[in-house]
């Protein structure tokens, strides 16, 4: 079986300038997802989660190091093949309020990536699968439906209109970059829930978060990012109980909980 | 004691068609904040968490219909005229606004800050300022050295905590913080929330803590408030509310809080 995603030895360095250093973002990522298969990306701000996604995409080139997205090569993929891998993905960006687009309706923005890969003739089919999609997600009132993204939504709704716009082309693998962080505690479970069963029916996804809480439920596979390195990997359960690293064992210390009322010296 | 009594906050707005409309974001909300203790007022967005939090020093927007009573000392906030607030504010009740970190003029150092709150609420010289500095900033847990730099020379947390103390100034009894780590990583906001404990512990002052967060309000506050759509719904110990709540909604968010934490 061919990996779904093949990453090996991935290295990104963004160049500096006149007066800034250069800054090595990723150092000798190696990452294989199979078909199906799903990963949580832990990681604190800078701790190049984000710039991981971005690669996969395409959208920034490796210093160093392969990316095999379907079994090709991303680097000698050409436009057109590029756009044919992007397709087959889909990504939850960080910024719900940048990365929608504020003057269509929320039905609209939610329809929209499936306008424009199967084309107006299709709209019937997109209008009904964007009102399901959104209903599971918990917008069903018809006047958020019908107004702008712009004036109508706040944080958290914009994130599941993201979510919508990203599950609505059936992806093979969806990247998410802390797609729940404006969502109140007890929709963040449904949410995580409604992730879960697309990956039960073979989506694969990569789900980048701060929180190791939430990672654990999104996939049981994590990686651990520090400074651009791998610094843990294994089962997110394990990570959480047991960490080897001195960076995980800080991290998992500092999460505040409900269950042991561990106060702060 | 800073005694919130029976708050009610009433915004009005215009809609688009130029009437006017009124949404109430707080009802019926009674809050003490004790000297010496740490208490948390959580909810999610929209809550009204902030609204408390900006009509204890008097600072929500003008036309705004507030009822109750904010009692400091005994003397209701609520009905002092404002050249009298502005003797409580900063000097006995200062705040640490939510997006703290960004409310720095990016033109002035850090320390410059500190000087314009000390000359204008204690007429202090440049001279008296400047030798405050070094140890306001130990309190927030901050180097002395960091006042010579402007705002954007900080890392997030070191500007998290120059508010902290720019907030600390005129030494006040009451800290109110509005989120004061959210934007933070969770090392980082370890740290910081650390610092705000050993201010209730070692100086005795009185703090109110807003956070959506229920886990980290639960885990650091002596006694929990927590609103939902602007109504107190729960008070008490932290650990009596999180092992048994009594609200449905309470019930709920502990629910799905613990089915995150705990392994399914």
């Amino acid at each position: 079986m061919t990996a779904l995603l093949d990453i090996r030895n991935l290295t990104a360095v963004f160049p500096g300038g006149r007066r800034r250093e250069p800054v090595r973002a990723l150092s000798g990522l190696t990452i294989a997802l199979e078909k199906g298969e799903s990963l949580s990306v832990i990681g604190e701000s800078g701790s190049g989660k984000t710039t991981l996604l971005r690669c996969i995409l395409g959208h920034v080139s490796p210093s160093e190091g392969s990316i095999t997205l379907f079994g090709q090569d991303t680097a000698s993929a050409d436009g057109a093949e590029m756009t044919a891998l992007r397709r087959r993905c889909a990504m939850v960006s960080q910024d719900p309020y940048g990365s929608l687009p504020p003057t269509l309706t929320v039905l609209e923005a939610a329809m929209e990536p499936w306008l424009l890969v199967r084309g107006k003739h299709a709209a019937g089919e997109g209008e009904e699968r964007a009102r399901n999609l959104l209903a599971e997600l918990g917008l069903r009132d018809e006047t958020i439906l019908s107004s702008r993204v712009r004036l109508s939504l706040s944080g958290g709704q914009r994130q599941r209109v993201a979510i919508a716009r990203a599950l609505i082309l059936d992806p093979e693998l969806l990247l998410c970059d802390e797609p729940t962080s404006m969502q109140d505690a007890s929709t963040r479970g449904e949410i995580i829930g409604i992730l879960a069963k697309r990956q039960q029916s073979g989506m694969s996804m990569i789900f980048v978060t701060h929180d190791l809480f939430l990672a654990r439920k999104a996939a049981p596979r994590g990686i651990v990012l520090h400074k651009g390195l791998v610094v843990e990997e294994g089962l997110c359960r394990d990570i959480l109980s047991a960490p080897k690293h001195p960076y995980t064992r800080a991290l998992v210390a500092a999460l505040p909980r409900l269950t042991s009322h561990g106060r702060p010296k | 004691m800073i005694d919130i009594r029976n708050l009610s906050v009433t915004y009005s707005r215009m809609t688009s068609e130029g009437r006017g409309s009124s949404a109430a974001a707080v009802k019926n909300v009674s809050i003490a904040i004790r000297k010496g203790q740490f208490s948390a007022l959580a909810g999610e967005s929209g809550s009204g968490k902030s609204t408390v939090l900006m009509a204890i020093p008097g600072l929500l927007p003008p036309g705004t219909a507030v009822s109750g009573e904010i009692l400091l000392d005994g003397k209701n906030l609520l009905t002092l005229p404002e050249n009298e607030l502005n003797r409580i504010r900063w000097r006995r009740i200062a705040i640490v606004p939510q997006g703290a970190m960004n409310s720095f003029t990016p033109v002035l150092t850090v320390g410059r800050h500190v000087e314009e709150v000390l000359s204008v609420h204690l007429g202090l010289s440049r001279k008296e300022a400047l030798d405050r500095i070094p140890s306001l900033f130990a309190l927030a847990g901050l180097d002395g050295e960091l006042a010579r730099r402007y705002p954007h020379e900080l890392s997030g947390g070191q500007k998290q905590r120059a508010a902290i103390a720019l907030a600390l100034a005129c030494s006040p009894d009451y800290l109110l913080c509005d989120e004061p780590t959210t934007a933070l990583d969770v090392i980082t906001q370890q740290g910081i929330i650390a610092t705000l404990k050993n201010l209730v512990e070692e100086k005795g002052l009185g703090l109110l803590l807003i956070s959506h967060d229920l886990p980290l309000a639960a885990s650091v506050a002596d006694r929990l408030h927590i609103l939902k759509d602007g109504e107190l719904v729960e008070e008490g110990d932290p650990g009596e509310i999180t092992a048994r709540p009594r609200n449905p909604h309470t019930r709920a968010l502990v629910k799905a809080l613990l089915d995150l934490e705990e392994e399914s």
